[in-house]
């Protein structure tokens, strides 16, 4: 068998494409992301992740250390509507989240 | 820390105790930050206030979904929160230390530590407050009258979340 010619391979684009799945497919899942920043206190981190997400102390903890020592955490998931609930809720409490999809 | 501002009551209520002086710098704070948190200035408060949902700009769509969803809430609920505080220093009279005693209820409680933190990241950010830098500022530099705000606020802060943080406890969900 020769090798394919190599002008015949479409390499795709994005991840989406490779594994054929449509973006706006509802069943893409999402993740929301909460960044580091110099303002809100270790302790209002916490205090907000177990106040909104109903974690457990040491599970904010230990997402608001991610967020402290390596500057990000994913802090919760699911389908696109899910998350921006979750981003605004984090956007009221004066932290700096956003949302991607999880690839 | 010399003198708590909060306190639980005995009914488990969230009681503030302020100097006149103090109430008149909060009071001060709440209306200034009623008219900035609805225009902000552009730019890094702005855009600490009020940051964007997606990250990637191929996203502009649902961006801007977003902001029509959600961002006139944002504004009207954190005004509402300023507008609680000033509210409540107002009506409140005081005693013969001159100390006002203003008992919050489960929302206010809420409102009073978004509110306080709000201020925080709009004084925070127009300093440039860095991890690294304090904002213990010399006499004279234009920054040193909001950086003792700011650390006066933090430190209201601080005390306002260690009473939530007892409160909230340490059982949840842990996935």
């Amino acid at each position: 068998m020769s090798p394919p010619d190599i002008e015949e391979i479409t390499i795709p684009d994005t991840v989406e494409e490779l594994l054929g799945r449509d973006e706006t497919s509802p069943d893409v899942p999402w993740v929301v992301i909460v960044w580091n920043d110099p303002v809100n206190t270790i302790d209002y981190v916490i205090f907000v992740f177990q106040k909104l997400f109903g974690y457990s102390r040491a599970k904010a903890r230990r997402l608001t250390m991610q967020v402290h020592n390596e500057g990000k955490s994913v802090v919760a998931n699911g389908a696109r509507e899910k998350c921006e609930a979750d981003v605004s809720r984090l956007h009221a409490y004066g932290l700096w989240a956003t949302m991607q999809k999880d690839d | 820390m010399a003198r708590r501002a909060f306190r639980r009551n005995r009914r488990g209520l969230v009681v503030v105790a302020l100097h006149t002086e103090e109430v008149e710098l909060l009071s001060m704070t709440a209306r200034d930050m009623m008219s900035i948190v609805e225009e902000p200035p552009d730019g890094a408060v702005r855009d600490r206030l009020y940051p964007r949902a997606y990250l990637d700009p191929t996203e502009e769509t649902a961006q801007s979904e977003y902001d029509a969803l959600v961002h006139d809430d944002l504004v009207r609920d954190r005004r509402a929160a300023f507008q609680a505080i000033v509210a409540a220093l107002d009506a409140a009279v005081p005693n013969a230390r001159g100390q006002v005693e203003i008992t919050l209820g489960a929302e206010q409680e809420l409102q009073w530590m978004t509110a306080v933190n709000d201020a925080r990241l709009v004084i925070g950010t127009a300093l440039g407050v860095t991890e690294d830098l304090d904002t213990d500022f010399e006499p004279g530099d234009p920054r040193f009258e909001y950086g003792v705000l700011y650390s006066w606020l933090t430190g209201l802060h601080f005390e306002l979340v260690s009473l939530l943080l007892d409160e909230i406890g340490e059982a949840g969900s842990d996935t």
